[in-house]
Order: C-alpha cells, then sequence, then structure tokens
C-alpha cells in the first residue's frame, strides 16, 4: 500500500518536476552551436565548383548575425551566435514549461480552497 | 510484497498527468513556435532590405495565406501556434512513455522522499529523439511530397538544396524518404546530445549545492 502511495507520488514527481533553466539553457545553447558549426563545416569540406561561391544560400544568415559567413572564422562566430540564440531559446522554453506548470497548481489549489469556504 | 516486484502505478493518475502535461507542452509550443514565425516576418519586413523576405516568402508554399506582410505575419502566428501544438502534443505523447521509465529509476535509486519535493526534471534523449526524429522525418516527408503532388519539385531548387546535409534526398518520392531517415537520425543524435549535456549540467548543479 504505501509502495502504491509512493508510486502516485513518484509519477506526480516526474509529471510536475521543474525544469532546470540553466541547464536547459547551456544545453540548447551547445547543440545549436554545434549544428551551425556542421552546418557550416560541411559545406566548407565539400567545396563548391569552380568561380561558385561556398554556401551562397547559408551564408545569408549573415543578414541577421552581422560577421557570420561561410568559413572556417565564420563557423567561429556562429558558433557563439548559435550558442547565444539557443540558450535563450531553452531559457524562454524552460521558463514558459515552469510557469505553467505553477499557475496550473495554483489554479487547483485555489479551486479547492473556494469548493471548500463554500461547502464550510 | 518483495522489493524487486514491479512498481504498482495507478493507470488513471498517469493518464490524466499525461494528458494534462500534453495539453500545457502544446501550448508552450504551439506559443513558441507561432512567436518565432511572428519575430521572424517582422524582422524580415523591417530588416531594409531590396526584396524582404525572399525566402520567408517560400513557406507560403505549405501554409496558405502566409507571406512576407503585416497580415501575413498573423498568418503566420496562427499557422505556427497551430502546427507547434500539433507537434508539442505528438512530441509529449511519445516522450511520456518514459515516465514509467522514471519512475521504476526513482524506486531503483532508493532515494529519500525530499527527493520528490524538489525534483527536477530529468531529459530523456532516446524517447525525446525518438518524438522530435518523427516529427521532423514526417514534415520532410509530407513538405516534399507536397511538392511533388503539385507538380513544382522540378522548380523546386531550394528544397533541392538539402541534398547537401542529407544524402540521397531529392525532391521526390523515393528521395523524400532517403531524406526522412537522414533527418531522422540527425534529428535523434542532437536530441541524445541534447538530453546529455542536460542530464549532466543538472547534476553537477546539484551535487554543487549538496556539498
Amino acid at each position: 500500500m504505501q509502495k502504491l502511495m509512493h508510486a502516485d507520488k513518484a509519477v506526480l514527481m516526474a509529471a510536475f518536476a521543474r525544469m532546470d533553466v540553466v541547464a536547459l539553457a547551456v544545453a540548447m545553447g551547445t547543440v545549436c552551436a554545434v549544428g551551425l558549426v556542421l552546418l557550416t563545416v560541411t559545406l566548407l569540406v565539400k567545396g563548391a565548383p569552380p568561380d561558385m561561391h561556398i554556401g551562397t544560400h547559408l551564408g545569408l544568415l549573415g543578414i541577421y548575425l552581422p560577421g557570420y559567413s561561410v568559413s572556417w572564422g565564420g563557423s567561429a562566430i556562429g558558433a557563439v551566435y548559435g550558442w547565444i540564440i539557443g540558450a535563450a531559446i531553452g531559457f524562454a522554453w524552460a521558463v514558459l514549461w515552469n510557469l505553467t506548470h505553477y499557475l496550473y497548481i495554483i489554479l487547483v489549489v485555489a479551486r479547492a480552497h473556494w469548493w471548500r469556504l463554500m461547502a464550510d | 510484497m518483495s522489493e524487486n516486484a514491479p512498481v504498482p502505478i495507478d493507470e488513471n493518475l498517469l493518464h490524466a498527468t499525461v494528458k494534462l502535461n500534453t495539453l500545457l507542452f502544446a501550448g508552450v509550443c504551439g506559443l513558441m513556435a507561432g512567436l518565432a514565425l511572428l519575430c521572424a516576418t517582422y524582422l524580415s519586413l523591417y530588416r531594409g532590405l531590396p526584396n524582404p523576405g525572399h525566402y520567408l516568402n517560400l513557406l507560403g508554399v505549405f501554409l496558405p495565406g502566409y507571406s512576407v506582410s503585416t497580415g501575413g505575419a498573423w498568418a503566420g502566428f496562427l499557422w505556427g501556434a497551430l502546427l507547434g501544438a500539433i507537434s508539442g502534443a505528438v512530441i509529449y505523447r511519445i516522450y511520456a512513455r518514459s515516465i514509467r521509465a522514471q519512475v521504476a529509476d526513482y524506486f531503483a535509486g532508493n532515494r529519500s522522499e525530499d527527493a520528490l519535493e524538489f525534483a527536477v526534471v530529468k531529459l530523456h534523449g532516446h524517447s525525446l529523439g525518438l518524438a522530435l526524429g518523427g516529427i521532423a522525418a514526417l514534415g520532410l516527408l509530407i513538405t516534399t511530397n507536397w511538392l511533388v503532388i503539385r507538380g513544382t519539385a522540378d522548380e523546386s531548387v531550394h528544397a533541392a538544396l538539402f541534398a547537401h546535409y542529407l544524402p540521397g534526398y531529392a525532391v521526390s518520392f523515393p528521395g523524400s524518404i532517403l531524406g526522412a531517415v537522414d533527418v531522422f537520425v540527425i534529428t535523434y543524435l542532437l536530441c541524445f546530445l541534447l538530453g546529455l549535456i542536460y542530464n549532466g549540467v543538472v547534476a553537477l548543479r546539484q551535487n554543487g549545492a549538496s556539498t
């Protein structure tokens, strides 16, 4: 019986556990940085036919990310941008996820109090 | 009941929590995707380039009503919210299969009850990879074959550029299947990496807090 109660608590724990904001920001930042570097390096390694630029389309990211280009130096700058953008997304995601849970729990507790008040 | 017996889980409670979290996750994903498309469109509009949204406008092929314009940005917000919410719901449904494993881990780890009060999400890279990889692969399959069905496969030069990153990909039915497999593998690996880093940072921070 006690194990069943613990199992219930563990299910709720798994479902309502809070997201670590810093960890998700770091993880998302790193994955985005690695992703952008891989995208750039793939084009650099494959190269382009003679008298054609490498990464004409990917290079357009430079419009939004000043300093970025499809080059070895550009991939390093892209990694920094990728990390910052990924970290911002991860931060926002974790904060929103935690916030929705907090709001839901506040709503449930307030509703329970309201019904108890009505019953009294 | 012996210590090694399987953990009894209240199925109704599990179902209710998964349902609630599916709704919440769908809401968060929908909001994030809608805002991302809205911001990207406005950024493209007000960047002051001679041909704003030259590439972003191509999304209008898949999202009717969308264009790089003020009205189109809000149509994009709605499309982003809808697709984000559907994807989020599917992702959480698949990811939720790991809850049983997490509960079993809790009992196997013999942790204190305090651990329940201050629990932090642990990312299951495998489940997340299956979920996100599946969604990404399905997305590529649908969008590529939409181009094939509408008869513009030969003109889809931008979609064909995916072949740089996805070996075997082409704007055709067989090409879309190969591309979908590639996308699944790449997304799965990135999710696995995400899970490893996230869980590693969480463990570091918890160890730092406990010492």
